[in-house]
């Protein structure tokens, strides 16, 4: 038997729906409904939605950035952060969900897709405690 | 030392220390099973590539998948918990590697475990490796001298050989392979002892054995233990043979025993089925011979131009009730350049080690002989053929007819000087010696209750008296009709002596 992934199903989904608008467009979408409903598949949904946004995002290169901070990030560094995330994904638009964690202690972290780049406190004090055991040794 | 020297020397530590900044791929722990961790995420992941999770355990991604990895755990799982980040390293899994590694037990990731201190070493190695190809190559030439009669005279091994030793469990295979490297001593051979998923007191016991004949000064010892997950089962064969291979490009010729195979293959089919690959004969994944052949052709002879060197392979098989046709037992012997067939018959015959001359072969071993050996061995396996066919016949004792007789008796005495004690290997010239004596008859009317004896005598009086024989052998690998002579009259005055 062949099975169907996730991906699969939402690029199918997004091949089918991309220039329709309107009423055809929620035909279709009560058809993949009606679709995931007769293949038992409903409850895998959330994770071809998260596949979807994925599609949705790469064709229209867009980079949704999770940004992780301690404290709010003032308007400058956003406003950078966006330009360098521009120049490195060659984006056309970025978006920043920002969220707080004071655990962070200080700086701040930005994932893209699975890519992670920090720049928290925590980390530094993370990899000195690394570097520091380990030259010990 | 007081504390401010020690906030000093901290501060100049600090004060070295640069925080890197890298972009790094991330995944999260989805799924979490004995020793197995399902992984979202990590894009660009190679296959076998190294990760590591949050609480430090290094992984290896196996089974990339379209929206997960599966990675096996090399370490404590119990620390990992679902959700937790997973980071790439972008490296294949490697092993440190230096000189003082020698006489060290390390486990299946190369660290130390037998609380001598932590390994200082400058180079790693990949553990995953494409063996030598067929240009750098050379066909088997030297002698490995085991110091097993029965092995060195009709089952040879050459350096670069991969010589199977199977059987049942507790009939010796194990102690086959410790007198090997015991008889290493002074051969300029490296030893490597891959214990894979043993009883840990059988290591102690292994290494406690090698420690007190000398051998640990030129052996390492890789153990995962029964204890550990089957991941690092996996792995350490692999680590092994790395270890091997830092030697032998160093030029030097390595001894390596993996003890043994089948619960290597065992440990193996356990990941593969909780990774989810389908399942074939045996409940075995399909690579399982793929498995073993890539772990064995990285043993080898390397010419000269190539730097020499070369990697002999000892794989062990447990067979469950001498059954060889089994699915792992004929892979392996159809990889490997012969067997050694250890039964259980014969061992509770009081015939140790317990080989099956019959069964047992070596496809390339005879051109590594030296000569003086082949000389003798040739009427000694003729010998033991005829012995074999004529057993049957042994109970009628008198009606026999006169050469039938006296091929038994030969045979008799024959399996009587192969028979060895563990632990007491015996040195190549004084194999020769003994050989010598029984397959030019001089032990025929010797009673074969006393053939020991004769043999241990034998020895220690040649010593003294045949050295123009000696020294031939050692010098060119053969004897002289002069140093012949001698040995001759050397024999038969022993044996005037000895009734």
């Amino acid at each position: 038997m062949t099975t169907i992934s996730n991906n699969d199903i939402a690029r199918a989904i997004y091949a089918v729906a991309k220039d329709k608008s309107g009423h055809e467009r929620s035909v279709i979408l009560t058809k993949v409904v009606e679709f995931l409903a007769r293949r038992h598949m409903l409850g895998k949904s959330k994770e071809i939605l998260s596949q979807l946004r994925k599609i949705i995002n790469k064709e229209t290169r867009t980079v949704e950035a999770n940004v992780l901070s301690a404290k709010a990030l003032p308007a400058k560094t956003k406003k950078e952060l966006e330009h360098i995330l521009t120049k490195r994904y060659s984006a056309k638009e970025i978006i920043l969900n920002e969220e707080l964690d004071p655990k962070l202690l200080g700086g701040f972290r930005v994932e893209v897709n699975n890519e992670v780049i920090d720049l928290t406190l925590k980390n530094k004090i993370a990899q000195l405690q690394n570097f520091l055991t380990r030259s010990t040794a | 030392m007081n504390t401010n020297h020690i906030v000093e020397n901290l501060k100049k530590e600090i004060e070295n220390f640069k925080a890197q900044i890298k972009v790094e791929k991330v995944g999260v722990v989805l799924e979490l099973f004995d020793g197995i961790a399902k992984v979202s995420g990590l894009s660009d992941i190679r296959s076998s590539e190294m990760v590591i999770f949050g609480s430090g355990v290094v992984g290896v991604a196996l089974n990339l998948e379209e929206d997960a990895v599966g990675v096996i755990i090399l370490g404590d799982f119990s620390k990992i918990k679902e959700g937790d980040e997973v980071k790439t390293t972008g490296r294949i899994l490697e092993i440190p590697v230096s000189d003082s590694i020698l006489g060290r037990v390390v486990n299946a990731i190369g660290v130390p475990i037998d609380g001598k201190g932590a390994l200082k070493s400058t180079k790693t190695y990949p553990i995953e490796k494409v063996a030598p190809g067929v240009v750098t190559r050379q066909s088997v030439s030297e002698p490995v001298a085991t110091g097993i009669k029965v092995i060195d005279a009709i089952i040879p091994v050459g350096r670069g050989q991969r010589e199977l030793i199977i059987g049942d469990r507790q009939t010796g295979k194990t102690a086959l392979a410790i007198d090997a490297i015991l008889n290493q001593k002074g051969e300029n051979m490296i030893c490597v002892y891959v214990s894979i998923g043993q009883k840990d007191s059988k290591l102690r016991k292994i290494e406690a054995r090698l420690e007190q004949g000398g051998a640990m000064k030129y052996t390492v010892i890789v153990s995962a233990g029964a204890s550990e997950a089957a991941s690092l089962s996996y792995i350490a064969p692999y680590t092994g043979v790395s270890i091997a291979e830092y030697f032998m490009d160093q030029g030097k010729d390595v001894l390596i025993i993996y003890d043994d195979l089948s619960k290597h293959a065992v440990a193996y089919r356990e990941i593969s089925l909780l990774l989810r690959r389908p399942p074939g004969r045996e409940a075995y994944p399909g690579d399982v011979f793929y498995l073993h052949s890539r772990l064995l052709e990285r043993a080898c002879r390397r010419n000269e131009k190539y730097g020499g060197g070369s990697i002999t392979a000892f794989p062990i098989i447990e067979t469950q009730a001498g059954d060889i046709s089994a699915y792992i037992p004929t892979n392996v012997i159809s990889i490997t350049d012969g067997q050694i067939f250890l039964e259980t018959d014969l061992f509770y015959k009081g015939i140790r080690p317990a080989v099956n001359v019959g069964s047992s072969v070596s496809r390339v071993g005879s051109s590594a002989q030296i000569k003086a050996m082949k000389k003798v061995a040739g009427t000694l396996k003729l010998d033991l053929a005829q012995f074999r066919e004529l057993e049957a016949f042994s109970q009628f004792g008198s009606d026999l007819d006169e050469s039938t007789k006296k091929q038994l008796e030969r045979g008799k005495r024959a399996v009587e000087v192969l028979k060895q004690l563990q632990y007491a290997p015996v040195k190549t010239e004084h194999q020769v010696v003994t050989l010598y004596a029984l397959v030019k008859g001089f032990m025929d009317n010797v009673p074969v209750a006393r053939i020991k004896e004769f043999e241990s005598g034998l020895i220690d009086y040649s010593g003294n008296n045949a050295k123009v024989f000696y020294k031939e052998i050692a010098e060119s690998k053969m004897w002289t009709d002069k140093g012949e002579e001698q040995l001759k009259k050397v024999i038969t005055d022993f044996k005037k002596s000895f009734n």
